[in-house]
């Protein structure tokens, strides 16, 4: 798939730098366009990968923001960005948008630029393509709190509803102990961008390595066309150096038991790329597609096994359109399984976000509702007999 | 943040001063140079350092209502021959704890004598160039009459001509002060909280205790209101900059004011003695007695402990921390010790604790940093007990004075308390009358302060205060008297 990349906000634009960079090590090709907006000056410069001129700087002039960001504060992420949203087109206009397939756009739902500026954004350029766009949302731990929660539901409901397919990625599954912030961020970041690389650079390595059994873009899209909310699985193992010499060809009994092996492997690496961490966890079979891509050496992997393993997955997923296909890698040394969930639609994690995110509004609202009376009260004294000096 | 201060009265402009001074000593750049103060009375600005003197602005020097200060060789002459009070006006309760140069300690006289300095007010804030500075912050001493009057009218001034927040540092008299003093803060309070964007205030009572002397604690108060306002606003504006995954951007701080109120400020810090503590703990691990796996790093629970203590620790202000609306937390230091669990964890603690969902988090990574530090802002609190007794003593001052002034009954002869004090005189009143009336206070406030003294409450207390006399709002410079 060939994909323009929009990062929005400082998880956003961190995503899509870590995409570029795991793109460029592997020699894939993903990323045609790579576009990162933000509210804070200083977050626009930390990407490696993106252009000087493919950063924009939104709402400097906006009274509350400045360039300093929006404290976490989404209604503002979203003003700042319909204030300014001429000038983010003006830097999109530069896309050949004939030359993708999709636009992707990522942001972190619990700040406040990511999820309140990137359902503007993409509001925009559903408006100037017909291209399909997919959000790419980090969403907040439970120990982010309650603002965080709040932004993230609220942003949730807007991306869902917007783009073609929201592909979910929770944080607290990925915590890890022993940590520090600096780690923590960029250790999930690379996790994310293997697996959203993996999965939708599938078919884009060389025209000439394109076999019967490679995966193509109109079937990611395809499985992408749900809507909804997905959740990416992702299993990979290093390969024994290949065997050499002309014995093991002739020997039949070896090559099938190779064959039963590698088949094993195959069907067990998806097994793992659904059970271990998604994404965002989720029941696997409240999936309404599915998709595997095998990334690695052609002859690694065995038709046999990806049968099995496709059939392991539908019923699974308990769905019939499960689709399956090869990523060749001519000389890799690991072979990897990447399987996306589309649509589904049992996400614990998300219905705790939104009744962490009600517990929040109602306890903001109880504030505001109170504020002023408390402020006057506190600075009154009882029976109001000083007066103020101005 | 970038942040314009401007520092009123003596109080404010110590602060002011130590803060520039801190701040270049740090390596920060938070005010680059936009700073002012103002006062009625100039023999503070003698003791200032990074104050340069175009940024002194000394008001109501042809003002009638201004005791100006005579030449200074004068003054240390009378303070030579220990007779340095017949300099002071006694005015009220606590009588010559409260020095007579400038307004006096009169709020009203304070505000007059601003308004009639407006144009010159004006001039002097053209000097700070407002679109430099995320925000501007007004210091001074509640308890003084140049700090809340003078500090009132400038505060509105501000308002009216800065697009950007204008935050209040106001310090709040001790106990042991004149109730005058708690007068004109409580005045002050309910002056500058609604004005101001936020409100940071310092309680001197709750950091009054102490075996060390005067000057030394009130020292110590001031280092520690520094200290914590430089880790606050100086947040991320180090050269050169470090990266930071979670940085605190002066918007997290702007938003978690704008609620308006009142905010405190907790601070806790921990000392990293990585090469001594490195061999014991990896002893510790070695010997399976230590479940800490970070490599050089501090464990998730000392960062939790740590954010705990910050919000544990003594507030500038003490209050229920569960009245407070919004949050914000900074955690400074290595970046490679901060564990992204104990952040994680802590910032949980503070919403648990505060009982609001409004916590902003952040850090701060310092290459080559000691410590780590946690700096915690409770912003818009309203459940402070401090200021409920402040307002008590301050309506117990005020309708005495009322009385006194028309009560012709005398309904409260049978209580002795109230009967000396029904002797007293509306203060303001004494004051304006003296100031008004001729430079010649002595003679009436000897006679008030004979009697006055009786009344006192906190004479041992009070002993200690008069000690550090001499400056005119003495609570609030924390600084000792040079000349002491």
């Amino acid at each position: 798939m060939k994909l323009a990349t929009i990062g929005v906000g400082n998880a956003g634009s961190k995503l899509i730098d870590q995409m570029i960079e795991f793109e460029v090590e592997t020699g894939r090709n993903l990323c045609r366009h790579a576009l990162i907006i933000n509210t804070a000056r200083t977050d626009l410069a930390k990407p490696e990968n993106i252009p000087e001129d493919r950063r924009v700087l939104m709402g400097d002039t906006h009274r509350k923001a400045r360039g300093h960001g929006v404290g976490g504060d989404a209604e503002i992420g979203a003003e700042v960005a319909k204030t300014d949203i001429d000038e983010i087109r003006r830097v999109f206009d530069d896309v050949e948008i004939h030359e993708v397939d999709a636009v992707l756009v990522a942001a972190g739902l619990g700040g406040g630029t990511g999820s309140g500026a990137a359902p503007v954004v993409i509001d925009e350029i559903q408006k100037m393509y017909d291209e399909p766009v997919y959000g790419l949302g980090v969403l907040p731990g439970k120990y982010e709190g309650g603002r965080p929660a709040l932004n993230a539901a609220r942003s949730l409901q807007s991306f869902v509803n917007k783009v073609d397919n929201f592909i979910a990625f929770d944080n607290d599954a990925w915590r890890s102990r022993g940590q520090t912030i600096e780690q923590g961020y960029e250790e999930m970041n690379e996790e994310l961008a293997t697996r959203i690389v993996t999965l939708l650079a599938a078919g884009e390595v060389d025209e000439s390595e394109v076999g019967e059994n490679a995966m193509d873009s109109s079937d990611i899209m395809r499985t992408l066309d749900t809507g909804g909310v997905s959740s990416i699985g992702y299993a990979s193992t290093e390969l024994a150096p290949a065997k050499q010499g002309l014995l093991s060809k002739f020997n039949d009994e070896d090559q099938s038991e190779d064959e039963s092996t590698d088949a094993a492997k195959i069907k067990g690496l998806v097994r793992r790329a659904v059970n271990s961490r998604l994404t965002v966890p989720c029941e696997v079979s409240s999936a309404d597609r599915a998709l595997i891509v095998f990334a690695g050496p052609p002859e690694a992997i065995s038709r046999k096994g990806v049968e099995s393993a496709r059939e392991w997955l539908e019923s699974a997923a308990d769905t019939v359109d499960v689709l399956a296909g090869d990523d060749p890698r001519p000389g890799s040394s690991t072979l990897a399984a990447v399987v996306l969930l589309s649509n589904v639609t049992e996400t614990p994690r998300i219905d705790e976000i939104q009744n962490q995110a009600v517990d929040a509004q109602n306890k903001i609202r109880e504030q505001d509702a109170v504020r002023e009376e408390e402020i006057q009260s506190l600075i009154t004294d009882d029976d109001n007999d000083l007066d103020p000096i101005v | 943040m970038k942040l314009a201060l401007v520092g009123v009265g003596d109080a404010g402009t110590r602060i002011v001063d130590r803060f520039v001074s801190r701040e270049q000593a740090t390596g920060r750049s938070i005010t680059t140079g936009n700073i002012l103060v103002f006062n009625t009375d100039d023999r503070v600005f003698e003791d200032t350092r990074t104050i340069p003197e175009e940024r002194r602005v000394l008001l109501g020097d042809t003002h009638s209502a201004v005791k100006r200060r005579p030449d200074s060789a004068d003054v240390s002459a009378s303070a030579e021959g220990k007779g340095g009070d017949a300099d002071r006006v006694h005015t009220g309760t606590h009588a010559d704890t409260i020095d007579s140069y400038g307004v006096g300690g009169d709020p009203d006289v304070g505000a007059t004598v601003a308004e009639a300095d407006l144009p010159e007010i004006r001039r002097a804030l053209d000097q700070i160039d407002e679109t430099e500075v995320a925000a501007t912050m007004l210091v001074a001493g509640l308890g003084g009459g140049t700090g809340s009057g003078v500090g009132s009218v400038l505060l509105e001034e501000l308002n009216a001509i800065y697009e950007t927040p204008v935050y209040v540092l106001g310090a709040l008299p001790s106990t042991t002060e004149p109730d005058r003093r708690a007068l004109t803060a409580a005045r002050g309070i309910r002056t500058l909280v609604p004005l101001a964007d936020a409100t940071f205030l310092v309680d001197n009572e709750a950091w009054r205790h102490g075996t060390d002397s005067v000057a030394a604690r009130h020292n110590n108060i001031n280092e520690a209101i520094v200290t914590r306002l430089l880790a606050l606003f100086g947040a991320g504006e180090r050269d050169p900059e470090a990266i930071s995954e979670m940085r605190v951007d002066s918007a997290d701080l702007s938003r978690t004011l704008e609620v308006g109120g009142v905010a405190t400020i907790g601070y806790a810090t921990h000392e990293l003695d990585r090469d001594d503590n490195d061999l014991f703990a990896r002893l510790l691990q070695l010997l399976g007695l230590s479940n800490d796996t970070d490599d050089g790093g501090v464990d998730a629970a000392t960062i939790k402990r740590l954010i705990r203590q910050a919000l544990e620790s003594k507030l500038t202000l003490p209050c229920a921390v569960t009245s407070a609306d919004r949050v914000l937390l900074i955690l400074s230091g290595p970046p490679d010790t901060i564990s992204r669990k104990g952040f994680e964890t802590g910032r949980y603690l503070l919403e648990e604790e505060t009982t609001t969902v409004e916590v902003l988090a952040g850090d701060e990574p310092v290459s080559g940093a000691t410590e780590i530090t946690a700096t915690v802002v409770l912003s818009n609190v309203t459940d402070i007990p401090r200021i409920d007794e402040i307002q008590r003593q301050a309506v117990s001052m005020h309708s005495l004075s009322t009385t006194d002034d028309h009560d012709t009954a005398g309904g409260s002869d049978s209580d002795l308390g109230d009967d000396e004090r029904e002797d007293e005189v509306d203060p303001d009143r004494v004051l304006t009358d003296d100031t008004a009336g001729g430079e010649d206070d002595g003679d009436v406030d000897e006679n008030d302060g004979s009697e006055v003294d009786n009344t006192n409450k906190h004479n041992a207390a009070d002993s200690s205060v008069e000690a550090f006399d001499g400056e005119t709002d003495h609570s609030f410079d924390f600084e000792a008297e040079r000349d002491e």
